[in-house]
Order: C-alpha cells, then structure tokens, then sequence
C-alpha cells in the first residue's frame, strides 16, 4: 500500500496527470484516425456506408495500376522539388535584409508575414485574378517589358510551376521568421572576429554564419519537405488539379477518392491505403533527412 | 502530500467530465411522445445576399412557419447546414456521428451516392399515395429522383440550361438577338462577332474545370445531334460518336479556331466576365440571373441541331432519413404538404423558381407573371418542355463524369483532336464500366 501511495504521489504520476488532457486529446485526435486509417486500409469501403468488405492487400496492389496516382504522385515530387530549395533560398536572402537595425525594419519584417497569416481562400483568389492570362495584372506588367503573356494557371505546363509561386509566397514568411532569429542566435563576436581577421563579407558567411545557421537549415528542409509533399489547401482552393490533372496532388487524389468517387462505388479503402503509403515515404524521408543532416549539421553547445 | 493527492485527483475528474457528454446520437430531432409535438429537423444550403437570407432562403423559412402554424402536431426546424454544394459532404459526416437530419436537400447527381447510406428512407410507396400526384411532377425531374427501380429524393427544384447574352453587346456588333430556333453555326458566328481581342472581350465563357459542370454544357448538344452518354444496356461509353465529334467540334472550334471562347480553367469567374461585359455570352440556368445586376441581359433557348433545341435540367431533390416511424411519417407529411401544387405555387412566385409541377407550369399566366417579377426567367419556364433526356444515374457517374469533363477539357485547350479526347474517354468509361459491381 506504502509503495502504491509513494507511486501515485511521485513527481512522475503528478506530471503525467498534468499533461493528461493534452495527451488524451493527441491520441484521440491523432492515434485513432491512424489506426483506424490503417484498418480502414485493409476493407472496401465507402464513407457514406457501414458496410465493411475485408479485401486483404488488394487496396495496396490497386496502387500501382492507377494512372492518376501516377500522375498525382509524379506531380507532388515535381513539386516539392521546385518549392523546397525556392523557399530555403529565398527565405535565408530576405531574413539576411531583414537582420537589421535600419529604419522601419519592423514594418518589413511584417509584411514579409503577412502573406502567412492571410487565409488561403482569400490569397487564392487574389493569385487566380491576378495571374489571369487575360485580365490579370501579372500579364499587363510583364507586357510592358516586353514578356509575352504567359497561361500560368491556364496553361497545364505552367500550371505547377504558378502554383509553386503562389504557395511560396504565401509560406516563406514562415522560414523567415525561423532564419531570423536563428541569425540573431549567432554571436556577434564571431562575425566579428572574421572580419577582424580580414575575410571578405561573402568569406565570413559562408565560413561562420552559414555553418552556425545548420540546426535551422535542416528544420526547414525537413518541415518545407513535409508540407510540400502534403500539399492540399492550394489545389482544392484554386487549381482544383487542373488543367487535365497536372497540379493533382496525392492528397488531393485521395480526397478526391474518398469523398467525391468512392462514395457509391467504395473507395475508401483504396484512398486509406494511399494515404498510408505517403505516410511511409514521409517517414523515411525524414528519418533519411535527419540522419544525414545530423552528420554534416554543427550544433553549438 | 495531500496537496498533489487532490490536485491529481482534480485533473482525472477534469479529462473524465470533458470525455463524457455530447453525444445525443440520432439527430436533434424529438419523437413526440409524451405529449409535444414530433420534432424534424431540415438541412438546406440557400445563400445569403449581403448577411441576409436570399428569396429562397426566405421563401423556405415562410413555408416552414406556415406549415409549424397549420400543423401542430409536428414543429419543423429548418438548419442552414452548409452551402449546397457540401450538401452531400455534410450528410456524410453527420451520418458517420449517427447525426443526419430528417430532411435534406440535395443535387440530384447526388442520389447515386446517398444511396449507399445507411437510413435513406425508399419513397416508391410513398409516391403512389394519391395526395401526393407523382405524376404532375415534371417528368424529367422524376426521371432523375429514381435509383436503381427506387425512388430516392422528391422533386425540389428543377433548372435548365439557356443561353444568357448581353443585349447591348449584340446591338453594337450589330447582331440580331438570338432567335428561339437558331443554330449552333449562328451562335459561333454570334460569338466570332462579339469577340473583340484588343479590349479581351470574348463571345463566350465557359466553365472548363473539367467537372461536372464542363460535362452538362456538353450533354445536350450531344443530345441534339443525335447522340447519347452510354449505350441501351448501359455497359458501354456512347459519347464517341459521330454525333459526339460534332458536338465537341462546335466549342473546340470557337475556343481553339475562332478564340471567342473564354475558358474558365477554374470555373470561377464566368458570371463576373459576363457582368463586366467582358463576355457576351454564357450557357448557363436561371440561378445566375439574380448576380446579372451590372448588364441588360435577354435569354434565349440553347442553339439547336437539325431542329433540336433540347437542353439539360439539374434537378434538386429532398431526401429523407429514418429516424424511426413517428419521425419519418412526419417528415413525410411535411413533404407531402410542402410539395403541393399550392405551396410550388407560392414559392416560385417568390423566388422565381420554375415550378416542379406540370399543373403549376402550365397555369395561364405563370410564365408571363414570372418573366414581370424576373426578367429570364420566362423563358428558363418555357424551356422546360425541352428537357428530355437525363444524364445515368449510376453509383459510377461521378467517375464517368470525370473522364468526360477532361476529354472535353483536352479539346478546348487545343491538347487532343475532338475525336482523340472522346475515343480516350471512351476508353476510361468502358474500363470502368466493366468492373465488377
């Protein structure tokens, strides 16, 4: 009894009955969808009906016949190829402008989040006018220099390189944010010393700032990877896969799936199946990710 | 010691009581018994005009007072669940927290899908009841409202396809205005005409996302020449014709050859280029007409083919779901009343709805009383005798659906000829169609 009391009382019980309720609502709200994702995986099903067929791996084989999947999956790692390096390189050159003390650099730094906080539907349908090929401002400036009027998202070969523009405007906010105040973690007597010891400005970022700003370079890459390869928001909004499926993204395919065809004719299962298929691969490409960025990542104690 | 007792006993109970609770399961809904009234509850996805419920909205809310008033027995309460494109999307994730309502409205292309859900009340007995003269319904509604030899949904609001143009437009190119039996070939002409590239005004807009909405501007010209979406039996894609090449032809033409045709990659900006003049045209149903405040607008019937002008209606329906006996009679009772002859009169006249009763459509007068209040909709009215056919109502519509709407798509953009596009639909629709049910 002496023990069960001392067991209950300890730092150990009080600390989990504290975060309790943050744990209870994780795992309700994100182990039973998995699990019964997975479950979900194994049956034909239709969302709208209870009946459910157990069909084995047939879900999973099913995958690699479907040409749309193809296209959607070709699609996403098209995507994240371009987005990821984009917004990592474009976000370490504007937080390197903003790490500053000039006039109104709070003002900058704030619009440069604006774009974040701004609701998806509405940056969606400012983009859709805009990079109109008819109406939108974006050909009217580039007529004036002389750039021949473009399709973006018309045009199903410019459709997905539009959608990386807008999708990257929309977030490198966020990455900014990160590489900001990474760079002000550094110590200044470091960039300081390089100086001192004679090494240009480009010699001193690419020998102290650039190696100390590795911990935040590696979150990003590994976060920007994630959220590219599950982009959703942007092609249900705006694009709506189109034109002729060349901005169909898997998880837009498996929405498109689970709730608009499969609701007769019982799909489900086969989006479920999907789903945990990206779910591994972004599995191991994170775990890949970090294992080599753990390797070549310097962390300053 | 005591302390961290209590506090620890303090959390548990918190996490216990925010577990427990809030699960009334079965919908809002009451059965009556014990002496109140049965209690139903109606989803809908009518719009708001600047925060305000719009004339259907309204005319639904004035409909349900009067029934609750007249009808003490049973108390109605009508829930904006959703816009009615989510209709379907709403019950089905009301129906997996076992929270449908009594009564929803729905697109008709929705049936085949509903019908999977558990609790879908079948009204095939239900509409042979005398009171409720399921024959006076429009036909091509009724069509639509049967799933597999079981009816489904009860006629809500039937639409169809015409052609709105800009009057002005037509005066300066100095056009004659559509006439009820002109053709395709005048409405390309018209189109050609109207389009004028150093002021990006096009002859057309037409929806190109290659959904559903893209496929039903083709059905009927399909239709009109001659053709059909599947064969007899069903197990085969028709719609690679000779019939269907004509069609398709026709608008590849305009968006290709003529570039009269302005194509909305994301169908969302059609009514907006048609009231800013920069369209003159646009293919579309008596919905739109209310937006249409910033032009003069004239309808007329589609172009036609050799003659045939017939066109494609979008029926809404009512469906129900069981929430035992009591309730369902209820909500049966509450159609029955809400879809009389009577009540369609009134609420088409507010609404400018066209009426989902031949009687009431065939009224002396309706039509021209409705074109007074809305300017349109008249011949919206009118052209209900065109609608003959309807699009198959199958659990794999929605996938038939997609491999027309992106074969027509390829067309317009100029990817695939117009025999191609439908020869690789057909294909898709004919994999599809054999696998097994």
């Amino acid at each position: 009894m002496e023990r069960v009391r001392r067991a209950l009382t300890s730092d150990h019980a009080v600390g989990w009955a504290f975060v309790a309720p943050s744990v209870l609502l994780v795992v309700v709200f994100g182990l039973y969808p998995i699990v019964s994702g997975l479950m979900l995986s194994f049956q034909k099903a239709s969302l709208l009906s209870p009946v459910r067929e157990f069909a084995g791996l047939e879900n999973y084989r099913a995958i690699l016949g479907d040409d749309r999947l193809k296209q959607a999956a070709i699609n996403t790692v098209y995507y994240t190829i371009l987005f990821v390096p984009i917004s990592i390189v474009g976000s370490l050159a504007i937080a390197v402008a903003l790490n500053r003390g000039i006039a109104f650099i709070r003002a900058y730094r704030l619009a440069v989040f604006i774009p974040v906080v701004t609701s998806t539907i509405a940056t969606g349908i400012m983009f859709l006018w805009l990079l109109d090929s008819h109406y939108g401002l974006a050909n009217f400036v580039l007529g004036k220099a002389g750039l021949g009027p473009f399709g973006f998202f018309e045009d199903p070969r410019q459709a997905m390189p539009s959608l990386v523009g807008m999708t990257v405007w929309g977030w490198l906010g966020f990455d900014t944010i990160i590489y900001l105040a990474a760079l002000q973690g550094i110590p200044q007597e470091l960039t300081e010393a390089s100086a001192v010891d004679g090494a240009s400005q480009w010699g001193t970022f690419r020998s102290v700032t650039w190696p100390m700003l590795g911990p935040a370079t590696l979150l990003l890459v590994v976060w920007s990877t994630l959220s590219a390869l599950q982009l959703f928001d942007e092609v249900f909004f705006v694009t709506k896969g189109g034109p002729l499926g060349r901005t169909s993204v898997v998880v837009f395919y498996v929405y498109r799936l689970a709730f608009e065809q499969g609701l007769a004719i019982p799909l489900a299962g086969f989006a479920a199946a999907i789903a945990y298929i990206l779910f591994l691969v972004i599995l191991m490409l994170t775990l890949i990710q970090f294992w080599l960025g753990n390797r070549v990542v310097h962390y300053s104690s | 010691m005591r302390r961290t007792w209590f506090i620890t006993a303090f959390v548990f109970a918190l996490v216990a009581a925010a577990c427990t609770g809030g699960d009334d399961g079965g919908g809002d809904g009451a059965n009556g018994a014990g002496g109140g009234p049965v209690e139903l509850i109606l989803w809908h996805g009518f719009g708001t005009v600047q925060g305000e419920p719009d004339a259907e909205w309204q005319s639904l809310l004035d409909r349900v007072d009067e029934f609750n008033a007249s009808h003490p027995d049973i108390h109605v309460t009508s829930i904006r669940c959703c816009t009615n494109d989510k209709a379907l999307e709403k019950v089905t994730v009301a129906l997996q927290g076992d929270e449908a309502p009594d009564i929803t409205y729905q697109y008709g292309s929705s049936l085949a899908q509903l019908a999977a859900a558990p609790g879908l009340v079948d009204l095939t007995e239900w509409t042979q009841r005398p009171e409720v003269a399921w024959a006076d319904f429009i036909p091509g509604a009724t069509a639509a409202a049967v799933y597999e030899g079981k009816v489904l949904g009860v006629p809500a609001l039937i639409d169809n396809l015409a052609v709105v143009y800009n009057v002005d437009m037509f005066e300066a190119a100095g056009l004659e205005p559509p006439s009820p039996d002109w053709t395709w070939d005048d409405f390309r002409a018209a189109a050609a005409a109207l389009t004028d590239p150093a002021t990006q005004t096009f002859g057309l807009a037409f929806p190109a996302d290659a959904s559903e909405d893209t496929v039903w501007h083709f059905d009927p010209m399909l239709w009109q020449a001659g053709g059909a979406i599947l064969s007899e039996d069903g197990t085969q894609a028709a719609f690679d014709s000779e019939a269907g090449v004509r069609a398709l032809e026709t608008l590849r033409a305009m968006a290709v050859d003529d570039g009269s045709m302005y194509l909305d990659l994301q169908n969302a900006k059609i009514t907006d280029l048609f009231n800013s003049g920069n369209a003159g045209m646009i293919i579309t149903g008596p919905w739109d007409l209310s937006g249409l405040t910033d032009v003069t607008y004239g309808v007329q019937v589609l172009p036609g083919f050799d003659g045939d002008h017939q066109t494609i209606a979008g029926p809404d329906m009512w469906c129900v779901f069981d929430h035992g006996d009591v309730r369902r009679e209820a909500a049966l009772e509450f159609l029955t009343w809400y879809t009389a002859a009577e009540q369609i009169r009134t609420d088409t006249l507010a609404t400018g709805h066209l009426p989902v009763r031949t009687s009431v459509l065939e009224e002396p007068g309706l039509t021209d009383e409705l074109e007074a209040s809305f300017p349109g909709v008249g011949v919206f009215a009118e052209n209900v005798a065109n609608v003959q056919q309807a699009r198959p109502v199958t659990a794999t519509y929605p996938q038939i659906s997609v491999a027309m709407g992106e074969a027509i798509v390829a067309a317009l953009l100029g990817e695939k000829t117009s025999q191609q596009a439908l020869d690789d639909a057909a294909a898709e629709v004919n994999d599809i169609l054999a696998l097994p049910a």
